[in-house]
């Protein structure tokens, strides 16, 4: 009951206060237009209590009640000056004489509570940074001709001096804060960089003339939709802006983020073998599938050339071309990226499998149970593992990898995980006579119905039924013949185990495997959804015009849903990126199987090491963004 | 105590413990007694339901009234947990504070998460003295108050205590010792076929060579362990360096006076491997020694699918239920020292220690509680509880007290035989790797030893990866 109580006042309260801030600020906004001086004084209040008081909430300050106070009053009057001032140069020095009294203040009064002894004296630890005059000017300088490049580039409209003056205090911020450590300054290094930064920022608005009648109708105006936009952007401003900058912060500092090390982090990145190794690339070229996976692109190309005289142009793409492309560039990437070994490639690995296998099958799927009989039932067994967490479905798929050290007297070498129970019973069924031939019998059964369904659909001139059913012959044939000549994990009158969690570096598409599974249900939906939505007059007309249900697909449907697959391929890819839980389960990063995120966390928090696990974030993270920024585009476009 | 048959093969432990309190002195009159009833159920897989009654007074006047602890630890699962648990739970009723213990494999993980991020326990079980002075120089754990630590030194020799001084201020407290030179073996298994214990190293590679042309598979290993998949491998090589190249250049190498990638590490690692890879020399229970848990290797080892294992003390709470000690019978379990090369016996040893996160009355309470005899006792009966059979049977617990005040007779002849050596042998040395900077000790010396034992990297690059991860 007492907790009852205490949730209803509690939300009551929350948005009592809430709306109260609401039209509070929509309140002060309407004093702007007339009583300016003390709307001015508003903000100046506002600002400087902002600020000092996250000083004090940080312990930054030493006797920070008094401080807080003084400072406060001053930006009040400050504000209140700059608002009844017209004369220029009085504008000036009220803006920047305030901001370096400020700035000056916080300075001389930075110390740091670090805790309090067992007799009540506090232990004081200074927060000061311990400025170098070399990097700190050419910082600011920077700064400033940074600012007068954008002057330019903004086709020269502002002041030029207030540009340089932004960039410059930017820079003094970055030069004076961000890059010397913060602990080991003296108290005038910390007055004067606190000064500077003041007059920085007081100078901003004492460098503006005073507003206008117009002007101060504007800031009433233009207030509503920040108004609005506030809560929200403080909201994603704590959760995502300011963490991201600690993050890129973190990341040119050392282990514990005290000192600045520059770019040492991302130096060790790519210096470490286990991130980022080259040292076997010679391997490519001779691996099988390299070759395998050049032939089977140069199929592709030969069928494209055989279309293209046809149609009397060069190449002339086809599904069966597509098909053999895609193929082909799997295994070529498979080749490529297993001989680059390292975090980064082996992320970039899982990117182009999970992403393009994950949005091929999703498609097969969509096409095939399209209008299908039982087809909201297919679907949703496929969808299904959709609601497994990536965990359990990483728990559950590693029973399924599961070796059993092979014993032989048990059935199938006591496997208890599915598939080498699977391979091992396949060994077995191999290794005996009676099973054996009944299977050959059935294999032999089904190839030679194949068979006589590839004839007639040749005959009948139905080449998707035939081609598919002689590629469908290809592995019935093969499984034949390793039946006969022995395949599966037995030997010497027991069973050969599979490790495929172990076995680097294959080990990954078993992983990736898991992710798949997990995931072309979420494809499937999305391609089903968008296939239903092309026009059926657009079918309609192609079927009267004559069009086979393949030509209609691959000239209508899929023109007609590209944006939906640039929406899944870049959402997966996003996704797969970000891969963690799956490999945090099953291997946890050993045997050559460790993704960016998990070699993040483990260099974050198992070895505290925040510089690199920061750096390794930002590494994540300028990967993601240019995928980012390309479905921001689309999404602005489709709007 | 009580006992009956149940016909079930899977039963219930249940631990009751009435707890009948009795009256402060000042008010006995016109108190009633209060009752505490604390139930902890272990579901093991027992053929006995064990009933245990235990009075303990409880004093009316509770200054821990409404406060909480929390502990979390490495020790999870199985006899280990609900036997802390169970400790735990006594203390509990006793004080009044609400003591909730929360046990992870994956601790040494977690526990750099929560301190990091400012969310620790209000203590922690280290089984790394390493990690202790890692956390003392972050600030993250507490310096012990002179009275804890006047309790603890009641209770401990300052070999133990050693392990939680960092920089000469006491922060942990040890509770639990670990014997890690032994192998666990049959007796009669080996009589049967005719083997002898092993005295030397070579005597027992030429055993080994001997099993396996017998068609017998000498030894069971495993080294997967969630996060910390490594370490069993860590204590191989740590128990041949202290043998081959003596406890000095031990010391070195732990405190990094010489570098890791030296090349009598790289022949220590070559001497595991080599044993390891000997065609017929190692069962896995899943396929790989990389792939097999720690925990999975008690069942072949009764089971007679290999004949040796090595593996500290604790592991008797990892063989199989009622498993009998060195008690002469058919399936009895054993150890032997593991051989060393020279005439010197040294010893690997381990253990946990507590440390304090948050300064409060009640979180000092439960670390005395942690140091005292009580605690020793209490985590003993119930680990041997738990292991399924009265302590009087003599049933391995697995559990072994530093504590110089705890009660010999609660442990089995064998385990206070471990507790002997661990005080009397002429060299002892902590585990290494929890010594070292846990970048390394709770790093890379685990991955880089994995990827060495699975494989993909050459003992070199592996030993170049940890050398370079060195802080």
């Amino acid at each position: 009951m007492e907790k009852l109580l205490t949730t209803i006042l509690g939300v009551v309260g929350s948005v009592g206060i809430s709306a109260i801030l609401f039209i509070g600020a929509n309140m002060i906004f309407d004093l702007a237009p007339r009583h300016w001086k003390w709307f001015s004084a508003l903000v100046g209040f506002l600002t400087t209590s902002t600020v000092f008081l996250i000083l004090w909430a940080n312990d930054l300050l030493l006797s920070p009640g008094t401080v807080t106070l003084i400072a406060i009053t001053i930006g009040t009057v400050g504000g209140f000056a700059l608002g009844m001032t017209s004369n220029r140069w009085l504008r000036f020095a009220y803006g920047a004489g305030a901001g370096m009294a400020l700035g000056a203040l916080a300075g001389s009064f930075s110390q740091n509570v670090f805790g309090i002894l067992e007799d009540g004296t506090p232990v004081v630890w200074p927060a000061r940074p311990d400025l170098q005059f070399g990097p700190l000017l050419g910082w600011t300088i920077g700064g400033a001709l940074v600012g007068l490049a954008i002057w330019v580039l903004n086709s020269r409209q502002k002041p030029a001096y207030r540009s340089a003056l932004f960039w410059g205090t930017v820079g003094w911020i970055v030069g004076a804060y961000m890059v010397p450590s913060l602990s080991s300054g003296t108290q005038s290094d910390a007055i004067l960089a606190g000064t500077v930064l003041g007059f920085g920022i007081g100078a901003l608005p004492g460098s503006k003339p005073l507003a206008s009648a117009l002007e101060r109708n504007r800031v009433k105006e233009e207030s509503r939709k920040y108004i609005f936009l506030a809560p929200a952007f403080l909201f994603i401003a704590v959760t995502l802006i300011i963490p991201t900058i600690r993050t890129l912060v973190l990341s040119l500092r050392d282990r514990r983020g005290d000192g600045f090390v520059g770019v040492e982090n991302y130096k060790a990145i790519f210096a470490n073998s286990n991130t980022f190794d080259l040292s076997d690339w010679r391997l490519f070229f001779t691996s099988r599938l390299f070759w395998i996976g050049a032939i089977i692109v140069l199929i592709g190309f030969v069928i494209a050339r055989v279309r293209g005289k046809e149609i009397g142009t060069r190449i002339q793409g086809s599904p069966p071309s597509y098909a053999t492309w895609f193929v082909g560039g799997l295994l070529l990437s498979a080749a490529a990226l297993s001989v680059l070994r390292g975090t980064l490639f082996n992320n970039l690995w899982w990117v182009i499998t999970v992403t393009l296998v994950a949005t091929a099958m999703g498609l097969g799927i969509a096409v095939l149970a399209d209008r299908a009989k039982y087809e909201s039932a297919a679907k949703s067994i496929i969808f299904l593992p959709m609601a497994i967490s990536f965990v359990g479905a990483g728990i559950i798929w590693r029973f399924m990898f599961q070796a059993r050290q092979p014993t032989a007297a048990v059935p199938h070498g006591g496997q208890t995980g599915l598939l080498n129970a699977l391979w091992v019973g396949l060994g077995e069924l191999s290794a005996s006579t009676w099973p054996k031939l009944i299977a050959l019998t059935l294999v032999g059964a089904i190839a030679i119905g194949l068979t006589v369904l590839a004839t007639k659909a040749f005959k009948d001139r139905a080449m998707g039924l035939a081609w598919s059913s002689t590629v469908a012959l290809v592995p019935v044939v093969w499984f034949f013949y390793s039946l006969i000549v022995g395949i599966g994990g037995w030997a010497n009158g027991r069973g050969e185990i599979i490790l495929f969690i172990q076995n680097s570096p294959f080990n990954n598409l078993w992983l990736m495997l898991v992710l798949i599974w997990t995931q072309v249900g979420f494809t499937m939906i999305i391609f089903s959804a968008a296939i239903k939505a092309v026009p059926a007059e657009l079918l309609e007309a192609a079927e009267v015009d004559g069009a086979t249900e393949s030509q209609s697909f691959w000239q209508i449907t899929i023109p007609q849903i590209v944006p939906t697959i640039g929406v899944v391929v870049t959402t997966l890819i996003v996704l797969v990126m970000k891969v963690f839980d799956i490999v945090k389960v099953m291997t946890n990063g050993n045997f050559d199987t460790q993704v960016i995120a998990n070699e993040m966390w483990q260099r974050a928090f198992t070895e505290l090491n925040f510089g690199l696990g920061s750096a390794l974030a930002v590494v994540l993270f300028i990967a993601v963004l240019p995928v980012i920024v390309l479905n921001v585009r689309r999404m602005q476009k489709a709007v | 105590m009580r006992k009956r048959r149940n016909l079930t093969k899977t039963a219930l432990l249940l631990v009751v413990m009435a707890l009948v309190a009795a009256a402060c002195a000042g008010d006995a009159a016109n108190q009633t007694p209060e009752t505490v009833v604390v139930t902890s159920i272990v579901t093991e897989t027992v053929t006995e339901t064990v009933t245990e009654t235990v009075e303990v007074e409880v004093p009316m006047a509770d200054p821990f009234a409404d406060t909480a602890v929390t502990v979390f630890g490495p020790e999870s699962g199985g006899a280990e947990e609900e036997a802390m648990r169970a400790a735990l739970d006594l203390f509990a009723a006793k004080s009044g504070i609400d003591v909730t213990y929360l046990g992870a494999r994956d601790f040494s993980d977690q526990i750099n998460a929560q301190a990091a991020g400012g969310n620790p326990p209000d203590i922690a079980v280290f089984p790394q003295p390493g990690k202790i002075a890692d956390f003392a120089r972050e600030g993250f754990i507490l310096p012990l108050p002179s009275e804890t630590e006047a309790v603890m030194n009641d209770n401990f020799s300052s070999a133990w205590t050693a392990f939680g001084n960092v920089d000469g201020v006491q922060y942990a407290i040890p509770t639990k010792a670990d014997l890690k030179s032994l192998v666990w073996y049959q007796p009669a298994r080996f009589a049967a076929a005719g083997y002898t214990v092993p005295e030397t190293w070579d005597d027992l590679l030429s055993l080994t060579d001997t099993m396996i042309a017998d068609g017998n598979t000498p030894w069971c290993v495993g080294i997967e362990s969630g996060g910390a998949t490594g370490w069993t491998f860590t204590d191989w090589v740590e128990d041949l360096t202290l043998r081959f190249e003596g406890p000095e250049y031990y010391d070195q190498w732990v405190d990094h006076s010489i570098p890791f990638n030296n090349p009598q590490m790289a022949s220590i690692w070559q001497t595991v491997l080599d044993l390891w890879n000997t065609p017929g020399a190692v069962f896995a229970n899943s396929g790989s020694i990389a792939a097999t848990s720690f925990g999975d290797n008690g069942q072949p080892l009764v089971d007679g699918k290999c004949f040796m294992h090595r593996q500290a003390s604790f592991y008797s709470a990892f063989l199989p239920e009622g498993t009998p000690a060195a008690d002469g019978s058919e399936g009895a379990v054993d150890v032997f020292y593991f051989p060393s090369v020279g005439d010197e016996k040294p010893v690997l040893g381990a253990g946990t220690l507590v440390s304090a996160f948050r300064d409060a009355p009640e979180v000092w309470a439960v670390m005395e509680y942690f140091a005292s005899a009580d605690y020793a006792d209490a985590r003993q009966r119930f680990q041997a509880l738990g292991k399924g059979a009265a302590v009087t049977e003599g049933v391995l617990s697995g559990f072994l007290s530093p504590n110089v005040n705890a009660d010999l007779s609660l442990y089995a002849p064998l385990e206070q035989s471990f507790l002997d050596i661990l005080n009397t042998a002429d060299i002892v040395r902590f585990d290494g790797s929890d010594l070292m900077p846990s970048e390394v000790g709770a790093g890379t010396f685990w991955t880089e030893g994995t990827s060495a034992v699975n494989g993909d990297k050459t003992i070199q690059e592996a030993l170049d990866a940890i050398e370079a991860s060195w802080p």
